[in-house]
């Protein structure tokens, strides 16, 4: 008797196991249904990377907010986008509110019918408050769907080691710095000076030459009709950077690696081209150096490296909510309140005057005015079509520069090979 | 009570007569219990071993499906407008694919690179583990460490160790005398180094593995057949090849098949050798991009889920036929008695 009730016990058992796993396959079957309560409390969950100021502005919203619970969920760079992207194949769980980056933004716009349209929701104001080129960068192609409101702005300047720009003999003041190289030209040639006296290397890569100066250009590898133009934009960024590769102006790094990361404090490179996030970054990996550096501007007039939106993937719950709080975060007194708190630089130029942002000196580097310094730069930014393929293409051309830069590939044929690899993106 | 299932004798049948007397309601009860000893009997081990063909329904035969309807379809994530279905279109393009072929390539080198040697290795340290040794335990516990190593902690420390400037690689090599510090190998800028890189880091993970895979085999053969060896004048190497290599064949071929497997699908190791590991080209060049990375690339990093489906599916039938070359071909270096 006892011993077929084990045996049922054991059948049950392996049943119930078998069973239960097909429904864990089978997900949030029982979620959901709280989205028309209004009453009962909502949670938002904000997916992003590294540090967006936001823990402070988190407990001030709940508090003014009582019935919302923000979750704060900060992940790797590259894994939250690729996360993202998966959620919104799979159509599910997503977080309500999404961070992507600039670099991103391209492969998110072209699948803009995934997204909250915020132009329905009325951030058409928005427009006017914003960069032009920010506000352009999150439009989907047939400028009908705002998918996101932009954050920070990276802008771009020089970050240079003063100390070691005083033992080649250049200057160190930061006016005088900027007036040594207005144009690219004029930038290898200091290069040139400074590699010929230390026996040093310069730049920290190439790719991180190339990058900023394709960003000037008016076209870049595609124009809006998404035919490639290699011979536009890129065809000058390119000669620069194998000129000063060729030179021996790079030191062959890769950014945010172990080696290029030790170069900040070994001296490996006496320059780089610095976004207002990077400070940040230098001077984490580099506590050491501090008054060693100093910001000058960026040769060739204005620039932008990086940079960030917030969205809300249509798949959410809680779009409303999502939104108001999203309407929130980038409202002026939190935009401020992040840049003192991480210096993220504001994407809305109104306030750059506000004296938070342009007094603020950064002691790290000399007391430089980076207030000043970086609005500048993405104010001068001429708004540049960013192709769906864009991001494919610059991996394509970057490796080129790469084989470059560890030689096994000569300088006369670097050009050819980009542009066919360039192509071949295309074609793919 | 019999607690045997080889015999089937209902308990019901057997107890009826001690309960005279009873109601109707304790037949039925009897008849329940009989027939669910009966669906015991029949059904039960079905039931049992249901839970790994579900798994295996819904985490391999479901994806490898789906996996053939998408690499038909024209799924691009950055496209949508394009028509759903493509036809064989993502195949024809793969033969056409530069990328693919080099990928094919890269895979093939490394592989090549990293199962023989370690195959080979694994039979030698199984052999030395089989004497008799001072701490055997620990020597067996030892080979296994590189296998229980997180694989990402592993690759990046490797990462380091062939690092062009500091790495100690160089330093190793240099003091032999190869590279030095005024010409040292860049690991990252061709194929040979960064196959040979990227084999020792596969190596050194499996080699332990299959080390105790051979060395349970091992202890299996009977000690008489190498004590007749020896006083027939076979030395240990001839003894290793003679009777040990035939004797495990079974477990030879296992684990032939498994790192044909693995290494046709080698995919951390080369994507975290890279310095910019996202872009997932396994090099400026694509020295060392292995058809798992590129499959990777295709999908998720130039959005093209079709194409990637379409080289997952050719990379599954690569595997079935590499595989099965494999098969043989150890059958018939061991004795071939199947």
């Amino acid at each position: 008797m006892k011993r077929s009730w084990t045996r049922w016990a054991r059948a049950l058992a392996a049943g119930t196991v078998g069973l239960s796993l097909i429904a864990a396959c089978s997900g949030q079957g029982t979620k959901g249904g709280d989205s028309d309560s209004a009453s009962g409390p909502v949670t938002l969950k904000i997916n992003f990377w590294g540090d967006f100021g936001l823990t402070d502005l988190k407990t001030k919203y709940e508090a003014e907010h009582p019935n919302v619970k923000i979750q704060l969920n900060s992940g790797e760079y590259n894994a939250q986008h690729e996360d993202l992207q998966k959620k919104l194949v799979a159509g599910n769980g997503a977080a309500d509110i999404a961070a992507i980056d600039e670099g991103f933004m391209v492969q998110f716009r072209g699948q803009s019918d995934k997204f909250v349209n915020l132009l329905d929701k009325g951030a058409a104001d928005y427009e006017s408050k914003y960069l032009p080129w920010k506000w352009k960068q999150s439009l989907s192609a047939d400028g009908k769907t705002q998918i996101g409101l932009g954050t920070d702005v990276g802008g771009l300047a020089m970050c240079y080691r003063t100390d070691l720009f005083k033992a080649a003999g250049l200057p160190t003041e930061r006016d005088q710095v900027s007036a040594l190289w207005p144009t690219w030209d004029k930038f290898i040639e200091v290069g040139q000076q400074y590699t010929a006296k230390t026996k040093k290397k310069f730049v920290d890569a190439g790719t991180n030459l190339f990058n900023p100066i394709l960003g000037q250009q008016p076209v870049g590898f595609y124009n809006d009709q998404e035919q490639l133009q290699m011979e536009q934009g890129p065809k000058v960024a390119f000669d620069y950077t194998v000129k000063a590769v060729d030179a021996g102006l790079s030191a062959n790094l890769v950014s945010f690696q172990a080696d290029w990361d030790k170069g900040f404090t070994s001296g490996a490179f006496a320059v780089l081209a610095c976004p207002a996030w990077m400070l940040g970054h230098i001077k984490d990996t580099a506590p050491g150096t501090q008054g060693k550096w100093d910001i000058a501007a960026v040769p060739g007039g204005g620039g932008n490296w990086g940079g960030s939106f917030l969205t809300i993937p249509k798949q959410g719950k809680h779009v409303d909510e999502a939104y108001k709080l999203l309407t929130w975060l980038v409202a002026p007194e939190q935009q401020i309140e992040i840049f003192k708190k991480v210096g993220n630089l504001p994407s809305q130029p109104a306030l750059y005057s506000d004296p938070a942002i342009a007094d603020f000196k950064n002691p790290f580097f000399n007391n430089a005015p980076v207030g000043q310094i970086f609005p500048k730069m993405a104010q001068g930014l001429t708004p540049q079509y960013l192709g769906k393929k864009n991001g494919p293409t610059r991996v394509e051309v970057e490796n080129v520069i790469r084989r470059v830069e560890n030689k096994t590939l000569k300088p006369d044929a670097a050009w050819a090979e980009a542009v066919k690899a360039a192509e071949k993106v295309k074609s793919s | 009570m019999s607690t045997t299932r080889a015999a089937p004798t209902p308990p019901a049948h057997r107890s009826a007569p001690r309960r005279a007397g009873g109601s109707g309601a304790d037949e039925r009860r009897l008849n329940w219990r009989n027939r669910l000893y009966r669906f015991d009997m029949r059904y039960m081990p079905y039931l049992m071993i249901a839970p790994f063909f579900l798994l295996f329904a819904v985490f391999g035969l479901f994806p490898l499906l789906f996996n053939a309807v998408v690499s038909l379809r024209n799924y691009r994530l950055d496209d949508p407008t394009l028509p759903y279905w493509a036809g064989f279109a993502n195949f024809t393009k793969l033969f056409g694919d530069e990328y693919f072929w080099n990928a094919l390539y890269n895979t093939f080198g490394i592989f090549l690179l990293s199962s023989v040697p370690q195959l080979l290795l694994a039979l030698v340290v199984a052999s030395l583990l089989n004497r008799k040794l001072r701490a055997q335990t620990w020597w067996r516990v030892g080979v296994l460490l590189p296998y229980i190593t997180p694989i990402v902690a592993s690759t990046m420390v490797f990462s380091v160790f062939f690092s062009r400037e500091f790495g100690m690689a160089n330093w190793v090599l240099g003091l032999l005398g190869i590279g030095g510090p005024d010409d040292p190998i860049d690991w990252r800028a061709d194929k040979l180094h960064s196959w040979i890189a990227i084999a020792t880091m596969v190596n050194w993970k499996w080699i332990g593995y299959n080390a105790l895979l051979y060395l349970a085999a091992m202890q299996s053969i009977p000690r008489d057949v190498y004590e007749a060896a020896a006083i027939d004048g076979a030395g240990p190497w001839k003894q290793l090849w003679r009777i040990t290599v035939p004797m495990i064949q079974p477990v030879v071929v296992f684990t032939v098949i498994l790192s044909t497997i693995g290494g046709l699908q080698l995919f951390t190791e080369p994507m975290l050798f890279d310095q910019n590991a996202q872009n997932a080209t396994g090099g400026p060049n694509r020295e060392w991009q292995t058809i798992a990375q590129l499959i990777y690339k295709v999908g998720w990093k130039d959005l093209n889920l079709g194409y990637a489906a379409a080289m997952s599916w050719a990379l599954f039938l690569i595997i079935l036929i590499v595989a099965g070359i494999n098969f043989w071909a150890t059958n018939r270096l061991s004795g071939g008695r199947r």
